[in-house]
């Protein structure tokens, strides 16, 4: 439709259900404006909304390697690269791509990896993956994956907004845009990183771009109390504040009736009581005092080595548990490798050493994670993506490392109406590109969209004077991977 | 200097026979409007927004005493053809509050109010606003909303997000050019083109940076891409915030809505074909040159020595270390920085210029990590591994010195140029916008829909190819049929929250049609008949009764027009971010009235770790400077601010959002610093109401909401005053006795107060200030 709305009048109707932003289409021009706006719920954009169709699962868990892993060294097993390893990349293999070392590439360089097959689909693991291959049968692998870029942050981006440049809303806004909130005292979309620094490139990986900034992802730190300022100030107590809240909702109260058409007023009021209730809420939610030993284990939390990676694995099934839409999770940094470019899978040296590191804090709580919502029933109703901006050649770089691959790679998808067991697509017999059912980060953002219930074309937003939605004009739902 | 009313109605009213009839049809219906002047190409009715800026007859209305202005008349009649009234004039206290914070971004102080409200004069509001537009803070004000549109940082963003040490300089420009009410003309031709128009001007250099503040990935291995993007930043920047346009759709199909085609669309882009950035100008010397360069130099002294053994190890391997970091870069980025000089064309000439500023001095000495452990590079030896050690060694002995380094500011201006070559890289039309696939070459061209038949007159100069200019000069010509109405529409957007035309920065087909055609092309004619001036532009809005009506809405009013677009009564708004900030400072007495400099960095809640991307604030005063100076890092929104709906800079932003969300209560009520200048701001009140708290409430609600308390609240207040102080006394009584006391007090003030009594009027303080009727304007 061509009518536009500005953001502010899009908040004001956001209640308006269903409909309303997700199904701008369905609507005649102006027609939104022309009925009377119900108070309270017109005014929350947060509000549920309807989804397109019905939705297999309610909450994505976004597991985002940073860095990019050789998925050569992980899943992708090439007995033809072992075989040919030393050797020169044969000119047929380079045909179509850009690479970025003159004089011709790296020699090809096979890793000292062992390789098995596991469970009942048969799935190949190589022995830096023990714990996530016990569950080879629950996940669907995407083997044909490609982007764009040759580093890291317009890839990234690319990865979370579907764009190189930024600007554009990430997946988990749009998802949050289009869903609303299923629990109203925490954030309906959650970034997790550990470290003592933000993730490079910053928020802008969790950003609502063109969308209001209400769907952008909030950041859950490392620590006791998540997020920025949910904390009181040290000498104001629980009693002192509640008081306070309540002389502010007499003043609110008294001064909303001036103006008894103003929902946002009201809206205004009802946002400080939600706040005192996310001062509990969101402590809450990442507090493990209830979690018995035994789970604690599972996740690794035991272990020095997967502690930090394991408290956001266990972190993520929490906020699933409380209705969480959307949980980002960036893996890394380790800081006992002393090296700034090993801090993340960006193996351009020693990948023996940056692999053994990282794919052993990543494996067990992953493994895990997995496990846990298996057994509390959560899978069937959560999607996890196992994803990268992109991935490493499998010639050399340095002697001992790999070059960035956007070519062919390797993602995979766990949970609710997801084909398990299954392998979509292929890389050559080198797994330097995909040959066969490439699979770009467009098809995967429409395809996790379909399994929350919202078809890709169908979600849209005005801006500027153009729909636009999560997909830019791309992308296709990989039906394949789908139950 | 205004046109007076009685003028403009006598002149126009000759005229009103002749063309009402004209007006009205366009008005019912714009689509079927009259032939505009020229006819253009198409073949469809013309879009509104594309036909000449027609001078309009203001339309006599019945509401004769509560006409004003041209202004009011135009509102006026839209109401009357719906049967409703118009608001009566807001209450001084209201008025003045409303003013000074849409000119100044900030509340006024009681001292403001009390005069005002006791000014009798009849020319009591005028003078208010002629007060307000004088001020310096005025340029702030409206600079901060340029800034939106500009996509203005400090920094290159993505993931390094390097400083860009110089763009403050932009910054300063632009409150400049707003508080010297440089003709909007001439604002618009030395940000395109500055350094064709006047090379030997500073200013005009300075104003570039409007084109230079692109978000930028300085590490990327694609310099042709890295061309094309920076270049469709500029296209597409410009064509939202001076066409109204959203020309970036054309940029991969031929529009769909706007009969753009993709052609035109790269024909504007040739436009911008041979601009580069260029960052080393030496600027004007003042102070923050002068402090800058001593800090500089007594870095560059101390650590000669050192830098001196790094170069030295590298020297032996310089040229290879050089080849080897170029070949590093893709393909065809490999072809221009591999040729010689003597044979670069004018694609050359670019990607090497820009491989120079993306090279760090000290960037060739991870070669020797290369050579000490990479075994198939020729230059390996085992024994290199000495020098790389050695090299990193020197690394650490280096950063032990960075603490001489310059704080802030800089001695250089950020332009952009041409490089002193006049010939500019071919644009060719791509397929599909993959630059990868080029169709034809395209030339410099406006597109047909919107240009009426202006065609681009180039003129090269020694030293550029004249293109901007000639594309400035259209955009700001008088003919140009977007440049004056998308203008006044951000300008009119700014006061009443939503545009004439809704979607500002889309003039296009699928944008919004103006709810009232002939109050637009009004401003916009008037605007450009005035010398295209901005303050007298926002002079004509603000003495309008429209906008000095009060904000209640009527039933019948909300009935009838639910969105207020008809203006039956002035639309209430949530403050932005920075009206949030600097009230709060203004309040609490804090804030530092400093006119621009170099960008500062105030402090973030420790819970954010920003690493070496934020540092601590160089001076105590930096936490108080307005919000437009606190450092625009685009990796890291500054939270106090970006909870509030603060822009994004990453590229044009059109319109403030306002949400309303549980984080932003946080930010408000938990803050520490919010809690610190709410002790101030109690403190103050004590300062100037004395010990009686009733006075003390009058005071608070003075200086917050330009009024007394209603008698409903004062009695609310009163009561909680009384309940809390038994709740602190008893949380006192706990022995830890922490209490948030008012600061700022002398000590014969403080020795003459209760400690928990006043704790209470702290935190009444920090809830009034959080209230609706602080954080709105109304």
């Amino acid at each position: 439709m061509s009518k536009s709305f500005s953001r502010r009048e899009l908040l004001l109707h956001a209640g308006y259900g269903a409909g309303g932003l997700v199904l701008s289409s369905a609507l005649p021009g102006g027609g939104l404006f022309a009925a009377p706006v119900p108070a309270e719920a017109a005014i929350d954009p947060l509000a549920p909304k309807a989804t397109h169709f019905p939705a297999k699962i309610k909450s994505v868990i976004w597991l985002h390697m940073d860095g990019a892993p050789s998925t050569l060294d992980l899943y992708d097993y090439k007995p033809d690269l072992v075989k040919l390893n030393g050797q020169e990349v044969p000119e047929s293999f380079l045909k179509g791509i850009k690479t970025s070392t003159q004089g011709g590439v790296g020699k090809l360089f096979a890793s000292n990896r062992s390789w098995k097959q596991y469970g009942a689909s048969g799935a190949w693991f190589s022995d830096l993956l023990p714990n996530i291959a016990q569950h080879a049968d629950s996940l669907a692998f995407i083997k044909s994956s490609k982007t764009i870029g040759a580093t890291h942050d317009i890839s990234i981006l690319k990865l979370n907004t579907g764009d190189l440049n930024p600007g554009r809303p990430t997946l988990g806004a749009w998802i949050t845009y289009a869903l609303g909130s299923a629990n109203s005292d925490l954030p309906p979309y959650v970034v997790l990183y550990s470290g003592n620094k933000e993730p490079s490139g910053g928020s802008i990986n969790w950003s609502a771009g063109f969308l209001p900034a209400v769907y952008q992802g909030t950041a859950f730190r490392p620590g006791d109390s998540p997020i920025l300022h949910l904390n009181r100030p040290e000498v104001v107590s629980s009693t002192q504040q509640r008081e306070n809240l309540d002389l502010l909702k007499r003043l609110n109260t008294n001064s909303a009736a001036r103006h008894p058409h103003d929902t946002e007023l009201r809206a205004r009021l009802n946002a400080y009581e939600l706040a005192y209730r996310m001062e509990t809420a969101a402590p809450e939610a990442v507090d493990f005092g209830k979690e018995s030993e035994a789970t604690k284990r599972l996740y690794g939390l035991d272990d020095e080595a997967t502690r930090a990676y394991g408290t956001n694995m266990l972190r993520a099934r929490r906020l699933v548990e409380r209705g969480v839409r959307f949980i980002q999770v960036v893996s890394g940094p380790l800081e006992i490798l002393a090296d700034a470019d090993d801090r993340n899978w960006d193996a351009h040296q020693d990948l023996e050493q940056n692999h053994g590191a990282h794919a052993r804090a990543v494996d067990k709580p992953i493994a895990g994670l997995l496990s846990d919502l298996k057994s509390r029933g959560l899978l069937d109703s959560t999607l996890v993506v196992w994803t990268s901006e992109f991935s490493r050649t499998p010639y050399g770089q340095s002697g001992t490392g790999r070059d960035h691959n956007p070519w062919g790679y390797t993602q995979w998808l766990a949970g609710g109406g997801v084909k398990a067991g299954y392998t979509h697509g292929r890389t050559d017999e080198i797994g330097l590109k995909a040959v066969e059912n490439p699979v770009d980060t467009y098809d995967l953002h429409a395809t996790v969209l379909q399994l929350l219930g919202l078809d890709h074309l169908r979600v849209t937003f005005a801006n500027n004077g153009r729909a636009e939605r999560p997909t830019v004009v791309y992308g296709e739902v990989i039906k394949d991977v789908l139950a | 200097m205004t046109v007076s009313f009685t003028k403009v109605t006598s002149l126009l009213s000759v005229l009103s026979v002749l063309s009402v009839t004209t007006i009205a049809a366009w008005a019912a219906d714009p689509s079927t409007a009259a032939t505009p002047a020229k006819p253009a190409r198409l073949t469809a009715a013309p879009h509104w927004a594309y036909q000449p800026v027609q001078p309009q007859v203001v339309p006599n209305v019945k509401h004769t005493k509560w006409v004003h202005t041209p202004i009011d008349a135009f509102v006026a009649a839209k109401l009357e053809e719906k049967g409703l009234e118009p608001s009566v004039e807001a209450d001084r206290g209201t008025l003045i509050r409303r003013a000074t914070l849409d000119v100044l971004g900030y509340i006024p102080t009681p001292q403001e109010t009390q005069a005002f409200i006791k000014d009798r004069s009849p020319d009591a509001y005028e003078k208010l606003v002629d007060r307000l537009l004088a001020s310096p803070h005025y340029g702030e004000r409206q600079a901060r909303r340029w800034l939106d549109l500009a996509r203005y940082a400090d920094s290159t963003g993505f993931q390094n997000d390097q400083t860009r040490p110089n763009m403050w300089r932009y910054r300063d420009y632009v409150i400049g050019s707003f508080n010297d009410n440089k003709p909007y003309d001439q604002f618009v031709k030395e940000q395109l083109a500055g350094d064709e128009i006047a090379p030997n001007d500073k200013s005009a250099l300075i104003a570039t940076g409007f084109l230079a503040g692109y978000p930028d990935n300085r590490n990327s291995r694609d310099l042709v891409q890295r061309k094309y993007q920076i270049t469709t930043d500029m296209v597409d920047t410009v064509g939202a915030v001076f066409l109204g346009q959203s020309v970036a759709c054309a940029r991969c199909h031929d529009h769909k809505f706007d009969k753009i085609s993709a052609k035109e669309y790269f024909q504007l882009q040739a436009f911008f074909a041979n601009v580069s950035e260029v960052n080393d100008i030496p600027a004007e010397v003042g102070d923050v040159e002068r402090q800058y360069r001593k800090a500089q130099t007594a870095w560059e002294t101390a650590t000669q020595d050192i830098r001196a053994q790094r170069t030295a190890l590298v020297q032996p391997y310089l040229a290879h270390a050089i080849q080897y970091q170029k070949e590093r870069y893709l393909t065809d980025s490999r072809t221009s920085i591999f040729k010689a000089q003597s044979e670069w064309n004018a694609h050359d000439r670019w990607i090497n210029h820009r491989w120079h500023n993306v090279t760090a001095d000290d960037e060739f000495g991870g070669y020797l990590r290369e050579i000490a452990e990479n075994k198939e590079n020729p230059d390996y030896k085992p024994e290199n591994q000495k020098l790389w050690e050695k090299y990193k060694q020197l690394g650490e002995e280096l950063k032990k010195f960075d603490s001489l380094k310059p704080k802030q500011g800089s001695d250089t201006i950020t332009a952009t140029t041409e490089l002193g070559h006049p010939d500019a890289p071919p644009t060719y039309l791509f397929f599909g916008g993959d630059h990868e696939r080029p169709l034809e070459e395209v030339q410099p061209s406006f597109p047909a829909a919107i240009a009426n038949g202006a065609k681009p007159n180039i003129r090269p100069t020694s030293t550029s190819s004249g293109r901007r200019t000639a594309l400035a000069e259209w955009l700001a010509s008088a003919e140009n049929p977007l440049t004056a109405r998308v203008f006044v529409n951000r300008v009119w957007a700014q006061y009443f929250g939503t545009g004439l035309v809704r979607t500002v920065s889309d003039f296009g087909k699928a944008g919004e049609r103006p709810s009232h055609p002939e109050l637009l092309d009004y401003l916009a004619d008037t605007f450009v008949k005035s010398g295209w001036s901005v303050k007298q532009l926002h002079r004509s809005i603000l003495l309008s009764s429209v906008y000095r009506q009060a904000s209640t809405v009527t039933d019948k009013a909300y009935a009838e027009d639910p969105e207020n677009r008809l203006l039956a009564s002035f639309p209430r708004r949530r403050l932005d971010a920075e009206q949030i900030r600097d009230s709060l400072l203004v309040a609490a007495g804090k804030l530092d009235p400093t006119l621009g400099g170099p960008s500062v960095f105030a402090p973030l809640p420790t819970e954010l770790k920003a690493g070496n991307l934020w540092q601590p604030p160089s001076n105590p005063q930096d936490q108080y400077r307005r919000s437009l100076y606190i450092f625009t890092r685009r990796s890291i929104a500054y939270p106090l601010l970006s909870s509030f709906d603060m822009s994004s800079p990453q590229q044009v932003h059109s319109k403030r959002d306002v949400t309303t969300t549980p984080l932003q209560a946080l930010t408000l009520y938990n803050s520490e610093l919010v809690l610190q200048w709410s002790q101030a701001l109690a403190g103050r009140v004590i300062r100037e109401a004395g010990g009686n708290e009733s006075a003390q409430l009058d005071r608070l609600y003075q200086i917050l909401f330009a009024r007394k308390p209603h008698k409903v609240e004062r009695a609310t207040l009163h009561a909680f005053l009384d309940q809390h102080a038994n709740v602190l006394k008893e949380k006192s009584a706990d022995g830890r006795l922490s209490l948030a006391v008012p600061i700022g007090l002398e000590s014969k003030e403080r020795s003459a107060i209760d400690p928990v009594r006043t704790a209470a009027l702290v935190d009444l303080v920090h809830t009034v200030a959080n209230s609706n009727d602080f954080t709105y304007r109304f």
